[in-house]
């Protein structure tokens, strides 16, 4: 008995003293940069999760497709989503000779990977398959387009309306060549394991931890290429991606200064520009969100510096009530607006507004007619944790004027069902990124896609409706000039800051990481020629920009 | 994580249960309580189980007292290591590391007890009629139990709390006995039918008493360690469980406790900041407090079994 | 042989059951897959209206009455025919899980099995020097290292032995740039990178075995054929072993098949920080991405299995003990 006691003693202050050493012999223990990374012109880039390891699979169609599918084929035009201008590719440039007809003249100098020459054939064997097998048309270019045919060197497409966007999503189908697919059964399900393309990188080696591209010899622009090979392995954690010496990786890093930049202060770089807007979007055919005093009273509530700076660490800005992403779509903003759409917490006007929509604060609760507490559930993903700090600041702000507010938090697919079929009260949302104005505004606001509640929808969850508005996207729609879209935008951007049909609260940040030891001029603020992501076209003018470091 | 780990195989008490050895209905409840506890704690790794637990429960109750700031205040530095001002440093959003570490005891503290009871008492009730019933109605609890015990624990939680979204501590509970019953069920049939066939409750029988008084008044009464044990049992695996669907984020992830801790830690990636203070003190806590429950337990398999009484010597 | 009968007849009972509820839980979720998918492409930005028909069209989301997805179902079941994947499209069930399941077997399989005999063993070695340190710190240690949450264990040692110190891989079941085959460098790559994961599976699983072993192991050793034995004049280690020990396992066989499951529901956190490419991170995706077929497939295998190795421990224990027949 004794003789177990002391034991027990001996192993208990074992426990405590082991645990005393761990927690005072370090506070912080730095991971540093042990990797010397690659210098032989590979790239090592964080682009491609595995789940956990690669499924071979590079059909471009494919929405589960490996992510450099899209460094390989190559689209008519790569788009830069910052501020929307197109770079040409496969075309070398369109010309619009009225609103409803897009004339692309296809580069004559490109060969596939193969060897084959690329043709104009190939762009009309690609745009008509996907015709054909609607599962494969993931930008919808057959909602715009009525026919095309080829010219000579040119592939002219007739429109279903007049509508001048249109060209922006022709511009971003990959093309694929027609002397291989041609003899592929089920397009949908091919998993396209030896890719033939036209872009800068082909396959090179892939296992189910890692994939490499070499630089396609024969590129048409060969030339711009300095990157030698690309590797991608499928474990990409935050920790690998500081540790292992990455050239460029797509992450929001926590304390991105403390880690990132601190694993290689000399060469890790970061920028974040905005990538989209983060909004509260209330259902506008619930009482008492359908007022638009209730809206106003909301929006001047919210100290948005302080909810950015919860929400994302204090690396994006408050968005102003203008749709735009700033500063890269400056030159769209309406000059008209106060502050340039910002909206500043104002305590006695969000209590003025709210008392036009009914409310008035008793106490420290904010009360209707009857007496009752106001209370909201506003709807976000589980999981999305940046939304969530946001939301628990606003549910903070909010909660000082006397407003109860709950958060709902179904797992992503649940929420993107909620949102779908309108079943909620205010839901947290993005929208925008697109680089298109147009494309931002009309999938915010147009009334086409105002559904019943209860039916599902893809765009304009708060179901708003208005036919003026409607009429403003139309005629923005087929407009061909630029200074009448800038008119056109600026009198939706006031329909925005008047009516609020969203919320607007912060930028959702592009989480760009790059280090230049290996290979320099990356994109960047001083420098914003494509956005920093990983994914879709835009790596494309990434890769053809980059130099060798010395 | 699986409520399957600790587990005292279910015929080991079986065999050298010796009934009849309760006080009955006559004695006063709070003595019965009183000499149960002094029993737990005449052993000494129960006694340092009951001064965790103690320490542990102390702790929740008294938070608002013991901790230095509110657990949500999020306006100190961000990810600040450890300083007299915060002895454990501050989270990614600025919050006191300490004070969260408290106010957490309150959840785990919470859904131990609450759970653990919950799956006990579904356990008692259906552990012992299946024990004494026979017949196609045995079977059919038999059949139940089975589906419950062999259809994997961990991912039927995350399917049932993917689906009651929103629950929060509530869900997490529910889900927790859902799939937490059957183990303590089984143990408590397989001695219900073991004690069935004693001579006190033939005599029972024969005095014509009904089914439910002899299951209640007569078996029951007679597994009190079993069912105090199963009950630290469930607790310890309710504790872990909620840990872990907290951790994956099927919880709700506004509440604080140690669980979420575990999450934000995870998702601020706290390893890389260099704290990891902010991983190792909130699954230490877990830890401890289950093994609290598990050390507990070496005391209560001496309740109705002097022979399992620790240091004992044979 | 009315045994063995009836113990068929509820195995095939329990899993028709099993079959059916694995139809109906992921139905219960709540959003569909396309919606699980358009959710994974939104945090990438905005996916345009028409992508979600696409989407859908792609995956070809069930249609028809929940009844006819039933007998479908169950008739593609009893054919093992899994269909094809909503997450890795176009990848087949079948494919993808025969890639994961070795993985899982392998790691999950060995240290459960050294986890039971090491563990049952030192309980033995506990129960029979009760009261020494050889009893006290393996229970002690036994029940606190049991203690500890899977993935915490897991991350600690990831952090510690994979990042601060080095000593190990950090994340995979074999190196970036090598190919599964049958070959001793790869193995014993496998094997390295096995190291951590299983350490984590050990240590948190170990704790139970003791305790159990131990506890049945005292019971035992106070029956009168014991006492017996003893008063004979038998060595003490003889009777420890020979009479003690070889009766307080049979329970502990009971708890091995049962552990089964639950091990497997572990695996799926511990391969989840490590990034192992076996059936629970396989499990894990399909939860989160709604992807009914690979759910509906791992849940059986795994229900299956736990079925099946209770199923063959209820058969041993019927031959080892008789009085469990009756």
């Amino acid at each position: 008995m004794k003789q177990l006691r002391g034991h027990l003693i001996r192993t208990a202050f074992a426990v405590v003293g082991v645990t005393a050493l761990l927690a005072t012999s370090a506070c912080s223990m730095d991971v540093k940069n042990q990797a010397s990374g690659p210098s032989d012109g590979s790239l090592l880039v964080a682009a491609d999760n595995g789940s956990p390891t690669f499924e071979k699979n590079f059909n471009p169609f494919s929405t589960s497709k490996r992510v450099a599918t899209t460094y390989m084929y190559e689209p008519l035009q790569v788009t830069n989503t910052l501020d929307g201008k197109a770079t040409p590719f496969l075309a070398t440039g369109n010309t619009l000779p009225d609103a409803k007809t897009v004339v692309y003249d296809i580069r004559t100098d490109v060969k596939w990977s193969d060897g084959t020459a690329f043709t104009p054939a190939d762009v009309a064997y690609t745009f008509n398959l996907v015709k054909e097998i609607p599962a494969l048309d993931t930008w919808g270019v057959w909602q715009h387009i009525e026919s095309l045919e080829v010219v000579g060197d040119t592939v002219v497409f007739r429109l279903l309306t007049e509508d001048v966007p249109a060209a922006a999503i022709i511009d971003q189908q990959l093309i694929v060549p027609e002397h291989i697919w041609k003899d592929v059964k089920d397009p949908v399900t091919f998993k396209n394991e030896e890719p033939v393309t036209t872009g800068p990188f082909v396959l090179d080696t892939f296992t189910a931890n890692q994939y490499t591209l070499t630089k396609n010899a024969d590129y048409w622009q060969a030339d711009k290429v300095e990157v030698e090979k690309l590797v991608l392995p499928a474990a990409n954690s935050q920790l690998d991606v500081v540790k292992n010496g990455y050239d460029w990786a797509y992450a929001f890093i926590t304390d991105v200064e403390g880690t990132w930049v601190n694993a290689d202060k000399q060469h890790n770089k970061y920028w974040f520009p905005p990538g989209g807007t983060i909004t509260l979007s209330p259902n506008l055919t619930k009482a008492p969100y359908n007022d638009v005093n209730f809206r106003q009273g909301l929006s001047l509530a919210l100290d948005r510096e302080k909810i950015a700076t919860d929400a994302e660490q204090g690396y994006v800005d408050a968005a102003g009530q203008n749709g735009l992403l700033l500063p890269n779509q400056e030159a769209w903003l309406n000059a008209d607006l106060p502050d340039g759409g910002a909206v500043a917490q104002d305590e006695a006007a969000a209590l003025a507004a709210f008392e036009k929509a009914g409310y008035t604060q008793q106490g420290d609760k904010m009360v209707d007619a009857a007496g009752t507490q106001l209370s909201i559930t506003i709807l976000t993903a589980n999981g999305y944790t940046d939304w969530l700090q946001g939301l628990q600041t606003v549910q903070s702000q909010l909660g000082e004027l006397g407003i109860d507010v709950k958060l709902s938090q179904p797992q992503p697919a649940a929420y993107t069902e909620a949102l779908s079929k309108g079943d909620f009260d205010i839901a947290m949302n993005s929208f925008g990124g697109t680089g298109s104005v147009f494309q931002d505004m009309n999938t915010l606001l147009n009334s086409e896609f105002a559904t019943p509640i209860g039916t599902g929808t893809t765009g304009n969850y708060g179901r708003f409706s208005d036919p003026k508005v409607d009429a403003l996207l139309a005629e923005l729609k087929s407009s061909t000039d630029e200074a009448d879209q800038m008119a056109i935008s600026a009198q939706l951007q006031t329909v925005l800051y008047e009516q609020l049909p969203v919320i607007s609260m912060f930028y959702g940040g592009l989480w760009g990481l790059s280090s230049d030891k290996n290979f320099t001029n990356w994109p960047s603020e001083d420098n914003a020629y494509a956005p920093p992501n990983t994914w879709n076209s835009t790596p494309l003018l990434i890769l053809t920009n980059l130099k060798k470091a010395n | 994580m699986t409520p399957t780990r600790t587990i005292v195989p279910p015929t080991s008490v079986v065999k050298t249960m010796s009934p009849g050895t309760h006080d009955g209905g006559g004695a006063n409840p709070l003595l019965v309580v009183w000499r149960a506890f002094a029993t737990i704690w005449s052993v000494p790794k129960a006694r340092i189980g009951l001064a965790l637990l103690g320490f542990f429960v102390i702790l929740a109750v008294f938070a608002p007292l013991l901790a230095p700031y509110a657990a949500t205040d999020n306006t100190f530095g961000r990810s600040e290591d450890m300083s007299p001002a915060h002895w454990l440093g501050t989270t990614a959003a600025g919050q006191d590391v300490l004070s969260q570490i408290i106010y957490g005891a309150r959840v785990s503290v919470f859904v131990g007890f609450v759970a653990g009871l919950l799956s006990t008492i579904i356990a008692v009730l259906i552990g012992l009629s299946w024990g004494y019933l026979r017949g196609p109605a045995g079977e059919v609890i038999n059949f139940i139990v089975n589906l419950f015990l062999v259809i994997p624990a961990l991912p039927l939680m995350i399917v049932i709390a993917a689906y009651l979204q929103n629950g929060g501590i509530g869900m997490i509970v529910l889900v927790v006995v859902i799939t937490g019953w059957a183990w303590g069920a089984r143990v408590l049939r397989s001695q219900t039918q073991s004690l069935r066939s004693r001579d006190f409750v033939t005599a029972a029988i024969f005095s014509g008493e009904s089914p439910s008084r002899i299951v209640f008044r007569e078996i029951l009464p007679n597994m009190t360690s079993l069912i105090v044990g199963s009950f630290f049992g469930a607790s310890t695996a309710a504790i872990l469980a909620e840990a872990g669907l907290e951790f994956l984020g099927l919880g709700d992830s506004t509440t604080v406790s140690w669980g979420t801790m575990l999450f934000w830690a995870q998702n601020s990636n706290a390893l890389l900041t260099g704290q990891w203070v902010l991983l190792f003190a909130p699954g230490l806590c877990i830890s401890l407090l289950a093994t609290s429950m598990s050390l507990i337990n070496f005391g209560v398999d001496g309740l109705s079994n002097p022979r399992l009484r620790e240091g004992a010597k044979r | 042989m009315r045994y063995t009968l009836s113990k068929i007849g509820l195995l095939l009972l329990t899993l028709w059951a099993a079959v059916t509820l694995n139809f109906l839980l992921p139905r219960l979720m709540p959003g569909s897959p396309a919606d699980a998918a358009i959710a994974k492409l939104a945090q990438n930005g905005p996916v345009s209206p028409s992508t979600r028909a696409a989407i859908e069209a792609q995956l070809g989301v069930p249609t028809g009455s929940a009844w006819n997805q039933y007998v479908e179902y169950l008739n593609n079941v009893v054919h093992f025919d899994f269909g094809v994947s909503y997450t890795f499209f176009p990848q087949s069930v079948a494919s993808l899980v025969g890639t994961a399941l070795p993985w899982t077997l392998v790691l999950v399989g060995f240290v459960t099995i050294v986890a039971f005999i090491f563990g049952t063993l030192l309980g033995v070695l506990a129960a029979w020097k009760r009261g020494s340190w050889l009893d006290t710190l393996p229970t002690v240690g036994g029940t606190f290292a049991s203690a500890f949450p899977y993935f915490w264990t897991a991350l600690l040692l990831l952090f510690f032995l994979g990042y601060v110190a080095g000593w190990f891989p950090t994340s995979g079941a074999y190196s970036s740039s090598a190919t599964p085959e049958l070959s001793v460098p790869f193995l014993l790559d496998a094997l390295y990178h096995s190291i951590l994961p299983a350490t984590t599976i050990l240590i948190t699983s170990l704790g139970g075995w003791i305790l159990g072993m131990r506890s049945t192991m005292i019971n035992t050793l106070g029956d009168d054929y014991v006492t017996f034995a003893e008063a004979n004049g038998l060595h003490p280690r003889t009777v420890a072993i020979r009479y003690a020990a070889r009766n307080a396992i049979l329970p502990n066989l009971t708890s091995f098949g049962l552990a089964l499951g639950g091990v497997v529901g572990g695996s799926l956190l511990v391969e989840r920080v490590f990034s192992y490419p076996g059936v629970g991170y396989l499990l894990y995706t399909a939860v989160v991405n709604q992807d009914f077929p690979l759910m509906q497939a791992l849940f059986l295998i795994i229900t299956i299995s736990v079925l099946l190795a209770n199923f063959i421990v209820d058969i041993l224990y019927g031959i080892l003990d008789p009085r469990t027949r009756r």
